[in-house]
């Protein structure tokens, strides 16, 4: 069974043909090659598919893409523009908190509302945002860090 | 493990949504879906028809309705989270709604998936490759229980953290189904049985609308206490809801405590009430509270963890949210 | 210490923008058109014969393009391990016998995942169940089952390449049941240590099996061109040009028709070494339907049927003078390696291999077993017997500390080796900071004032705090295939260079840190650079990213590459300075100049065209290669432990304090202080973020990760119920390197990212110890166990 959907993705408006059974996380991978957004576990344990929906993180691949209807999806496609690097994708390079970078897109996409909603979060408050992403490389320091380093006291 | 084929529908009020589901037999509500995508993919869930409750407004209200908060089931843990008078009235409710899972769950889990949630197994929440190294157990339609194999029956844990809070808080719910509407104590939804653990899985063909708390006299007290591994992600291994009324003598007027982790429901020690009635709270009730409250859950290993150690660790968290509660 | 430009700097990953971005493509990104997918039926049961397998009525259904058994290919064998003594015992579909849930028996491409998953529920399978067998001690048993009772011939793949192929039997000394590996080193007199010593102690450990846990999920992509004969994949993996050994072996093609294609590696940890089954079957899929064919596996895959650690039972008996002195230890180490060989042999070997580098032991003895169960197969991991082996030493010696009532550091600082040791199989020490190590450890964590201090101070109290120090030590690389990497080094008209490498990075940095040889050794800038790698077809061979070679072995392939390119500029270069000899030039920033008159310069884009303008048209490429193990050309034994190993070796001390909860059992990693000892750290940042991995990963398994199985099934195959650490879980850290100079190293590195995973499981036992004065002889140290040993449940 398919259903037409409209969203906001990325900042475009768009009418898409999706099957029901089909997760947002599908429809971004498979239909759209917004490759960005990963599989790490495919139920709602790892944040590796992590994506903005009106503005705030969620998992994309416990999400069926009909309920995106309606919304404003923001995918780690979108967050550098007009070919700059966010400064927050600059902050994670440059504190090394990028390693194998298969975390790193659900990471950014947190790292990016929690700065919104509290542009100086504490320590304790960065390690909660991102306390549903699941990193394996780095142990989390140097993203921490990163985090730490843009926030505006 | 891709989803399974199925039709969904989106009916734009409860009555439609009643309708659909009265009228075919192989149909489920999904809310979230943040439980039921996962139940789907693992082919725990082989409804033919899902029906979401996402076009129908009226189920995403919270609202003060004279003495009592009434929640829409379609509220998400984030919305319970952000609600002002939540946030004064039921902190035990915020606080439990704040442990759900991690924070990318949190915006579009929903209370009444939380309510529904079904019961839990090491056994069971496994794919179906997976299961099928074994006999099929009494939960998927078999004939005996991997855990327990002495006991006829299915003792999958309940683990779900906001109902706790919520029959502490004397919470009732309302059930519409296409004959008949019915408002119950949130209690009385779960039926004990790990295979059908709640009045909605058990068959009844309704759907949960809202959740009606009474708010709280100044004096009531409560707090949630979730112990789990990580202190993200996971589900509570066990999760302690105190609720106490305090008289003006700070002794404890009605207090209730419900346990989730410990049994196919929400287990409330039943001793306890009576133990705490009109006592001052100190240390030495707090241990024998909680030592007594332990002596009223059964739990079984249907986690990676021993019962004795669940047991033991409950025995901790329940005198420390008492202790919390007493101000102790 | 010289002065560098580019390294030993914390410049930012050449790789960042494109994975912050989501434009890094990985294998499970890549999607060709008209690819099938494939998917793998495997076997519910732990042990059992196959009787038959009907697939007709998944033949039948619609979108489903071929389907595979392993009678379709009875004869294919490969193995990590391949030598006659130990012959190749995997096939990538099974034939006769199932011997581990999760074991490949037939697999399916068709137009969508979903239509081959529903393929793989029409197949039917009768089995007979066999009786299994799931601990190594109870497959050593008379009596057990046996797991392989087929006969398996005795050529081994890399007959070619050195393994040397003995006729006759390998018919072992060894009568136990199920052996896959054995290995047996001594040297000097045990019975006469034991003898000599004051004090002699014996303890067992138990270590459990652990998942790797590498973010992206194994996947590979197969496409074959028919007109071309050529095979093209995309592959997550450590090696490209191990596993186009691999495939060129098994498929029976020419090693110059298989493509391995450059993709970024999310995360590996030694579990994307091995051939496996999907890359087989996905390869062969492609070949029969001539269509591209991807097959990612589930997570619940990667958990149950990739690769997990090795669970082991180590035995160590140490003879010990009353002033610290060890005289004579005696190592029995066990390991399950599962169902198939997977690396049984050598992690038994390498327990050896990474730990005796440490103490100075003369009298000693070392026996590894590894055995056949009905688990899951077993692997590479991190670190590869090192957890297992350094977990057990200095639990044990910190034991023998407190028997004797000294402190465990100075039994450490007495025993450990030193600059310039020769081992007793005869690699040389040529850099060795463990004694820095230890002092800098000792005096981060605080160890005067808070070993034993807690207990003392905090009496009964709730929370109880503790220290503890162990020590780790790796290779820089080893004898393996390929055996050495080179490097080419392009030069462009605009003075910038393209690095054509091998190596793969895989989270670890590489193409950052091999940038920055290039550059440095160049004297030009990172942004001068491109890295081109990853591809067999484009790129020299190269040894892979285990073993921890990358840096050294690799690193001086590209320094080398980086010498030649600049020999060749300055050659450019020196005929318009007007200089006689190349010596009197040097460069920087891209810039050639005169060492005594630095003012007189002209641009590398100059140079270059200088050089294609009057040097017969040279465009200047600069090539390097390196050797593994330069003083060597054999294989180490797997068996006797002879041989030369490695030209560098790796060593860290790490230290823990951590806190009790004496009420939950939870037990809280507070601080984890490494000093390693890891040569010249090419980038600091990048070596601090391997150091926080390992750390966090050897907490993880310290603590908490264990791969929970019952009768072979795994019962946590997900991120929800294996408990892996959270960003809640990060503890402070201090991490000092202590930079020796490593002189066979590029710029003096050497290993990093795999020891120190291993010097933090007996630094959180001991620092437990401390806290609550209970040894835990097994990992992970859980909750429950701890209120067991507390007597509290
Ligand atoms: C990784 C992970 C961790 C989790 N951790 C926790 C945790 O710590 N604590 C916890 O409590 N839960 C946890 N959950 C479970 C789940 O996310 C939450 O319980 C959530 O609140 C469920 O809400 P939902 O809206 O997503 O429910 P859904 O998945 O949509 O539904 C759950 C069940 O309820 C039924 N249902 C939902 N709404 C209604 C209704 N209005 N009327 C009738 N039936 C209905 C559905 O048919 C289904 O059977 C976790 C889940 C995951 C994947
Ligand atoms: S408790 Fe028993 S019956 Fe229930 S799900 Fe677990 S194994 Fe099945
Ligand atoms: S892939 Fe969605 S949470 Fe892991
Ligand atoms: S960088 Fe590899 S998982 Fe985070």
């Amino acid at each position: 069974m398919k259903k037409t959907i409209r969203l906001v993705l990325n900042g475009e408006e768009k009418n898409l043909l999706v099957n029901v059974n089909q997760t947002l996380l599908d429809v971004l991978r498979d239909d759209l090659g917004l490759t960005g957004t990963k599989k790490g576990c495919n139920q709602g344990e790892c944040g590796a598919c992590t994506v903005l929906i009106n503005g705030k993180p969620v998992s994309s691949c416990s999400l069926l893409a009909v309920k995106a209807d309606g919304k404003s999806i923001d995918t780690i496609e979108s967050v550098a523009k007009e070919g700059h690097l966010h400064p927050i994708q600059i902050a994670f390079n440059e504190k090394g908190a990028i390693q194998c970078g298969f975390c790193t897109p659900g990471m950014i996409l947190v790292t990016k509302n929690l700065l919104e909603q509290n542009p100086n979060p504490q320590i304790d408050e960065i390690k909660e945002a991102i306390s549903g992403n699941i990193c394996r490389c780095t142990g989390y320091l140097q993203i921490i860090n990163a985090i730490k380093s843009l926030a505006k006291s | 493990m891709r989803l399974p084929e199925f039709e969904y529908f989106e009916p734009e009020s409860l009555e439609e949504a009643i309708n659909q589901l009265a009228k075919n037999n192989s149909c489920t509500i999904i809310a979230g879906g943040t439980d039921l995508v996962v139940a789907l993919k693992q082919r725990l869930q082989n409804s033919r028809y899902l029906i979401s409750l996402d076009k129908i407004p009226s189920l995403k209200k919270i609202t003060k309705k004279d003495d009592a908060v009434i929640i829409g089931a379609m509220s998400t843990l984030d919305d319970i989270i952000n609600y002002t008078l939540i946030k004064e009235k039921f902190p035990a409710l915020r606080k439990a709604a704040w442990d759900v899972g991690s924070p990318l769950l949190r915006s579009i889990a929903t209370i009444g998936g939380n309510i529904c949630l079904n019961t839990r197994c090491r056994f069971y929440n496994q794919s179906l490759f997976w299961r099928s190294s074994r006999e099929e157990c009494f939960k998927v339609g078999g004939n005996i229980c991997h855990v327990a194999k002495k006991k006829n029956s299915c003792v999958s844990t309940f683990s779900a953290d906001i109902p706790p809070v919520l029959i502490s808080y004397g919470a009732r719910v309302k059930l519409v189904g296409a004959n008949e509407e019915r408002v119950i104590p949130l209690e009385n939804f779960y039926s004990g049985d790990g295979r059908f653990p709640n009045v909605i899985l058990s068959g009844s063909k309704e759907i949960l609308t809202e959740i009606e708390i009474p708010i709280p006299q100044n004096n009531l007290k409560s707090c949630y206490h979730k112990y789990r591994m990580r202190e993200s992600i996971d589900f509570p291994l066990i999760g302690v809801s105190v609720a106490i009324q305090f008289n003006e003598e700070k002794r404890c007027g009605d207090a209730r405590i419900i346990i989730t982790g410990a049994g196919t429901g929400p287990v409330e020690p039943a001793q306890v009430r009576g133990m705490l009635l009109n006592k001052k709270l100190n240390a030495n009730l707090i241990s024998d509270a909680a030592e007594a409250a332990v002596t009223e859950i059964y739990p079984f290993k249907t986690t990676l963890i021993s019962p004795r150690y669940k047991r033991e660790v409950a025995k901790i968290i329940i005198s420390e949210a008492i202790r919390e509660v007493g101000g102790i | 210490m010289t002065n560098y430009n580019i390294v030993g700097k914390g410049i930012p990953r050449v790789d960042g923008p494109a994975k912050s971005t989501g434009k890094a493509i990985y294998t499970v990104d890549v999607k060709l058109p008209d690819m099938l997918y494939g998917k793998i039926l495997r076997s519910p049961y732990p042990h059992a014969r196959i009787l038959n397998i009907d697939t007709s009525e998944a033949k039948k259904l619609p979108g489903v393009k071929e389907i595979i058994t392993g009678q379709d290919l009875s004869d294919v064998r490969y193995a990590f391990v391949d030598t006659p003594r130990y012959p190749a015992d995997e096939r990538p579909l099974a034939v006769d016998k199932v011997r581990y849930i999760g074991d490949e028996v037939a697999a399916v491409a068709a137009e969508s995942e979903s239509i081959a998953e529903k393929a793989l529920s029409l197949i039917k399978v009768e089995y007979e169940i066999l009786p299994g067998v799931f601990t190594a001690e109870e497959a050593m048993k008379h009596n057990a089952p046996v797991i392989h009772d087929e006969q398996l011939e005795g050529t081994s793949a890399w007959e070619q390449w050195g393994v040397a192929q003995r006729k006759g039997s390998y018919e072992s000394e060894i009568k136990v049941n199920n052996l896959s590996g054995h290995t047996s080193v001594s040297f000097g007199d045990v019975v006469k240590g034991f003898h000599e010593s004051d004090y002699v102690r014996e303890d067992s450990f138990e270590l459990k099996a652990t998942a790797h846990c590498q973010m992206e999920p194994h996947a590979a992509v197969a496409s074959y061109d028919p007109i071309e004969q050529k095979l093209n994949v995309w592959l997550s993996t450590m090696g490209i040009f191990l596993k186009r050994f691999f495939l060129s072996k098994v498929l029976e093609m020419p090693a110059s028709k298989i493509r391995v294609h450059h993709t970024f590696v999310g995360g590996a940890f030694g579990g994307k070494i091995d051939l496996f089954s999907y890359e087989y079957c996905a390869a062969y899929l492609s070949i029969k339907t001539g269509k591209p064919v991807k097959i990612e596996l589930e997570r619940e895959e990667v958990f149950m049927t990739t690769r997990q650690r090795h669970p082991m039972i180590i035995k160590i008996k140490t003879g010990i003078r009353k002033d610290g002195t060890i005289l004579a230890q005696e190592v029995k180490a066990i390991a399950d390696n599962g169902g198939y060989r997977g690396s049984g042999p050598v992690v038994i070997f390498l327990c050896h291999g990474f730990s005796f580098p440490i103490y100075n032991i003369e009298n000693y003895s070392y026996e590894g077993f590894s055995i056949y169960t009905n688990n899951g197969i077993r692997g590479p991991q991190r670190g590869h017997g090192a957890p297992q082996i350094r977990f057990s030493i200095d639990s044990h010696l910190d034991l023998i500390a407190r028997d004797l009532g000294i402190d465990p550091i100075d039994i450490m600082r007495k025993n450990v080796r030193h600059e310039g040791d020769v081992l007793p199989n005869g690699d040389k020490l040529n850099s060795c900071g463990l004694t820095e190590c230890i002092e800098g450890a000792a005096k981060a964590i605080d160890w005067e004032n808070k070993r034993m201090q807690f207990r003392a101070k905090e009496g009964n109290r709730r929370y109880r705090r503790g220290v503890g120090i162990s020590l780790c030590s790796m290779f820089s690389g080893a004898m393996y295939y390929p055996f050495a990497s080179a490097a080419i080094v392009k030069m462009h008209d605009d003075g910038s260079a393209t690095l054509f490498t091998g190596a793969q990075d895989i989270g670890q940095g590489s193409f950052t840190t091999l940038s920055q040889v290039l550059a440095e050794e160049l004297g030009i800038g990172m942004e001068d650079i491109q890295v081109v790698a990853g591809d067999t077809d484009l790129c020299p061979i190269d040894l892979g990213s285990f073993l921890s070679g990358t840096a050294l072995v690799t690193g001086n392939a590209v320094k080398l590459a980086a010498a030649d390119a600049k020999r060749q500029v300055l050659e450019g270069a020196a005929e318009i300075l007007g200089v006689d000899d190349i010596d009197k030039l040097d460069t920087l920033e891209k810039k050639i100049f005169l060492k005594d008159n630095p003012e007189k310069s002209i641009s590398f884009q100059q140079a270059i065209q200088a050089s294609v303008l009057n040097r017969d048209g040279n465009p200047i490429i600069g090539k390097g290669f390196y050797k593994g193990y330069p003083q060597t050309d054999r294989y180490p034994s797997l068996a006797k432990g002879k041989g030369l190993f490695t030209s560098a070796y790796g060593f860290a001390a790490q230290a823990a304090e951590v806190e009790v909860d004496t009420l939950t059992g939870k037990v809280t990693l507070v601080k984890a202080v490494t000093f390693h000892d890891c040569g010249f750290p090419l980038n600091k940042t990048i070596v601090e973020g391997q150091v926080h991995g390992c750390v966090s990963m050897g907490a993880g398994q310290a603590l908490s990760e264990e791969v929970f199985l019952e009768n072979g099934q795994c019962f946590n195959p997900s991120f929800l119920s294996y408990q892996l650490p959270i960003s809640l879980d990060t503890p402070e850290s201090v991490d000092e390197l202590v930079a020796t100079i490593e002189p066979s190293g590029p710029f003096g590195a050497k290993e990093v990212g795999e020891g120190s995973v291993a010097g933090i499981l007996g630094a959180i036992g001991n620092a437990v110890h401390d806290a609550i004065g209970v040894r835990f002889y097994s990992l992970p140290i859980t909750p429950e166990k701890v209120l067991r040993a507390l007597g509290k449940i």
